[in-house]
């Protein structure tokens, strides 16, 4: 990564407060436009006494830069790269200052952030990109931290941000919406979520592209895409029955997918086997949640698998994905085998739902609670299985 | 060790005094919200530490050796005057900032003269 890139990265990360605190941009126009200029005004100063100070330090050898870090271009002594501090600077702190004048203001807007990104999903990405790219790296570094942090919060806060803008019409009429499973936000919010979602993930990008080949870069852009592509209006591939499983499903394999490739690992057979195994087991479990919203889906005109081929069949479908998902990992190498016995909860969570009907598709919501929890225990025993097999 | 190694560290020490000062003549900053300063400062140095961090790890920045540098090392490549100086170049920033936004702000009460009072930045 070269020093131009860093800045680029710091400098998209300064803009945060802004995008991430209401009161920073709020208020009359006539205000916000002084703030502008006060603010070119204040980087202006600070990059004259940038280059002065800079350059007596740098003729007292106090700074060296290494290789091929530099453009070359100099003002005076001073690399034109330093004055991207006094930039960051100018755009970090006075955001902050600003956004944090009501203090809590600025806490309600980032708690309502926190709860649209789903705290309790943060996990279910982190984890396959953190335990991928370990597994096969064997080591922590920059790369394993912050695409650990990017596909902790800000993927998500990405993929519900959109979702929950966009699905503001079908939410309303969904009681489900508001808690632990989804937030239901205000149409007044809108903007400001929509700017978060966006905006937060911008510096993890650039860090993990610069850092990464082609190869690394379009496997991203794939994970990105269908985070985008599900909700968005436009594409919607929520509402397309089949692609709304598949595009779920990438949502939580691509980040296992980027962690391998990331950390170059070869491609076995068994590689291939627990990753199709993996998307398989997350399709059946999207349209297994599906089923619980199949009237209010319909009452609202959105579509699902669920609507489509209607709610019992919906279930064995996800029935047959998990059986097939453990007969994939039964063809692995050990220990991935022994995973193959994870799937049973998931199996025995439908048996009391194989003859559920549309009419009473309301009750899969005990179900699909059963199976948040399901998988912090299916996890943790994952956990051990991987540790198991790093140890060999 | 002597007197010179301290040579770098205490301009620096001199010139954040010198921000103290100004920010109790003319309540900038912390003189005129401790908490929300204290907040803005953390974040800021804890920001410029984390760049400076991955220049490091990148190998983009090195630490040059002086006469004039006390040598004390808060890890590796990040001696201790780096940390002073960040908190130097926040504190002129923000000192700036408001000091500007005050004078900006006085400029255009003066420019209406019923005297509308619109919000410190």
């Amino acid at each position: 990564m070269t020093y131009g890139a860093l800045i680029l990265v710091f400098c998209t990360l300064a803009l945060l407060p802004w995008a991430l605190l209401p009161a920073a941009t709020s208020g009359p126009e006539r205000l916000r436009g002084r703030t502008a200029v006060v603010m070119l005004t204040t980087l202006i100063v600070l990059c004259v006494l940038t280059v002065v100070f800079d350059s007596l330090i740098i003729s007292a050898g106090f700074v060296e830069y290494g290789a091929g870090a530099l453009s070359g271009i100099r003002l005076w002594h001073a690399p034109v790269e330093d004055l991207s501090y006094v930039l960051a600077g100018v755009l970090l702190l006075p955001g902050l200052w600003r956004g944090l004048e009501d203090p809590r203001r600025a806490r309600d807007h980032l708690a309502m952030l926190v709860s649209t990104s789903r705290p309790v999903s943060w996990v279910n990405t982190a984890y396959p990109f953190a335990a991928a790219y370990l597994l096969t790296e064997h080591r922590v570094d920059d790369l394993l931290v912050v695409g650990t942090i990017f596909f902790l919060i800000p993927y998500n806060l990405l993929m519900y941000g959109i979702n929950d803008v966009f699905d503001h019409e079908s939410d309303l009429l969904n009681p489900r919406k508001g808690g632990l499973e989804g937030a239901l936000v205000d149409p007044s919010r809108h903007r400001g979520i929509l700017v978060a979602s966006v905006v937060c993930p911008v510096p993890f990008v650039l860090y993990l592209l610069f850092s990464g080949d082609v190869v690394d870069a379009v496997t991203l852009a794939v994970s990105l895409f269908a985070v985008v592509a599900y909700s968005v209006k436009g594409l919607r591939f929520k509402e397309k029955p089949g692609l709304d499983s598949a595009t779920s499903a990438t949502h939580f394999v691509s980040p296992m997918i980027y962690g391998l490739v990331l950390a170059d690992a070869t491609w076995t057979w068994s590689t291939v086997a627990v990753t199709l195994a993996f998307f398989v087991w997350g399709m059946a479990s999207q349209a297994f949640g599906a089923v619980q919203d199949v009237r209010a889906d319909r009452a609202a005109g959105l579509g699902s698998i669920a609507t489509v081929v209607g709610s019992r069949r919906t279930v064995w479908a996800a029935l047959c994905g998990y059986l097939a998902a453990g007969l994939l990992l039964l063809t692995s190498a050990w220990p991935g085998p022994l995973a193959a016995f994870l799937v049973l909860p998931y199996v025995v969570n439908l048996v009391p739902f194989l003859r559920i009907d549309d009419d009473s598709c309301e009750t899969a919501n005990r179900g699909w609670k059963r199976f948040l929890w399901i998988n912090y225990v299916v996890g943790f025993a994952v956990t051990m299985l991987l540790i198991y097999s790093a140890w060999d | 060790m002597n007197l010179l190694n301290f040579l770098h560290l205490g301009a620096l020490g001199f010139s954040l005094v010198g921000m103290v000062v100004l920010d109790a003549r003319f309540r900038l900053f912390f003189f005129r919200a401790p908490a929300r300063a204290g907040a803005v400062m953390v974040v800021g140095v804890a920001f410029f530490l984390l760049w400076d961090a991955a220049g490091i790890v990148h190998g983009i920045f090195l630490h040059g050796v002086s006469d004039m540098d006390s040598g004390l090392l808060l890890a590796p490549e990040l001696p201790v005057e780096e940390v002073v100086f960040l908190t130097f170049l926040c504190y002129l920033t923000m000192n700036l900032y408001t000091g500007l936004s005050r004078l900006a702000q006085r400029r255009a009460a003066r420019a209406t003269p019923d005297g509308h009072r619109g919000t410190d930045a």
